[in-house]
């Protein structure tokens, strides 16, 4: 329960050493990651079901003997902000919770904020893509359509959270993550298939997150009070 | 005339219990008294007595408050806490240098005249983990 032994003594080294100790400490007493992964990979799992809600046409094009045009799933485009904000949301009541629980607080501020601003953003960037005719040309398959993701938007603020709770294994997980929900979204998009990929795209990213917050979980103790 | 590292130590600072106070404030964004004292294993009255030491220096704001009905005080570090600590992390390390390395030409105490300034990662930082 204490940490008398860790800190204790004039010695500067032991001085030194007792404050890293203190540091450690606080951030295993702070740290919540599972909380946020498993919120999350439950708002990724529940959007599957809305892909398969009417396509809102956006801008077409003519190509050859037909037209082309950019289509996404009109419910998508009010679930995803609406769930990502109330995600965030409920983020931040369970660390405000938690810090007047454990008497420690946590700078998870940034990240909640980030996460809600991307979300938002993003729907403003998908609804250009949709509607502008410039956007059209860039809004084929590949890295575009990658980056045009909720769940890269997703990985985006993990990275922030990372950063909030000192976690280099959350970093490593945030960074994987993304590297995998681009990847499956630039192959989901491969051969105009999109809509076959898409739901590929939110199996993956909701497994990864739900792999990640379990795992985060089991090494996080959070029924054991930290000492 | 030279200055030992010893002398750069602010007594305010320089302390066990106050230094584990700053440190832990640090970490958190506030940090709640009962956290405090289990932590580094004081009395209510002995850590009392050095938040308020640590208070009239401005090194941290105390915020008492309720949840629900229990009585809750909660301690934030300022600016001059946090630098007041970058300052002591730094003066340590060149105090631990000093004795490791005796035969190293003597530092310019505070004002680091004459040498590269120390490096200074976060107060007791142990990096990311």
């Amino acid at each position: 329960m204490t940490s008398g032994t860790a800190f204790s003594g004039d010695d500067p080294r032991q001085l030194l050493s007792g404050t890293r100790e203190l540091a450690r400490k606080v951030r295993k007493t702070q740290r919540a990651t599972w909380f946020p992964l498993l919120v999350l990979a439950a708002v990724t799992f529940a959007a599957i079901p809305f892909r398969y809600s009417p396509h809102r046409l956006g801008t077409c094009a003519a190509t050859g003997p037909g037209r082309v045009c950019t289509v996404y799933p009109d419910a998508l485009l009010v679930y995803w902000p609406a769930a990502l904000v109330l995600a965030y949301a409920a983020i931040a009541a369970f660390y405000i919770r938690r810090s007047r629980a454990r008497g420690v607080g946590t700078r998870v501020r940034p990240y909640v904020i980030a996460g809600i601003i991307l979300a938002l953003a993003m729907t403003g960037s998908l609804l250009w893509t949709l509607y502008h005719p410039l956007a059209f040309t860039l809004a084929g398959p590949g890295l575009f359509s990658a980056l045009h993701s909720y769940p890269f938007a997703i990985g985006l603020a993990l990275v922030l959270l990372a950063w909030a709770e000192r976690s280099g294994a959350l970093l490593a997980m945030a960074l994987g993550y993304s590297v995998v929900v681009l990847v499956t979204v630039a192959f989901g998009s491969v051969g105009g298939h999109r809509e076959l990929g898409f739901p590929v795209q939110l199996v993956t990213a909701g497994s990864v997150l739900l792999l990640g917050g379990i795992g985060f979980l089991l090494a996080q103790r959070p029924w054991q009070r930290a000492a | 005339m030279t200055s030992h590292a010893v002398n750069g130590l602010d007594d305010v600072v320089h302390q066990r219990v106050r230094l584990g106070i700053l440190t832990i404030a640090h970490e958190a964004r506030r940090v709640e008294f009962g956290y405090l004292r289990a932590t580094l294993d004081v009395t209510a009255g002995n850590l009392s007595q050095h938040l308020g030491v640590l208070e009239n220096a401005g090194l941290i704001a105390i915020e008492k408050g309720y949840v629900g009905k229990r009585a809750r005080t909660w301690v934030t570090l300022t600016n001059a806490g946090r630098a007041a600590l970058a300052e002591e992390i730094a003066q340590l390390k060149l105090l631990i240098n000093r004795v490791e390395h005796p035969d190293t030409p003597p530092d310019h105490g505070r004002s680091g005249a004459g040498r590269p300034a120390p490096p200074r990662p976060g107060p007791g930082d142990p990096g990311w983990s």
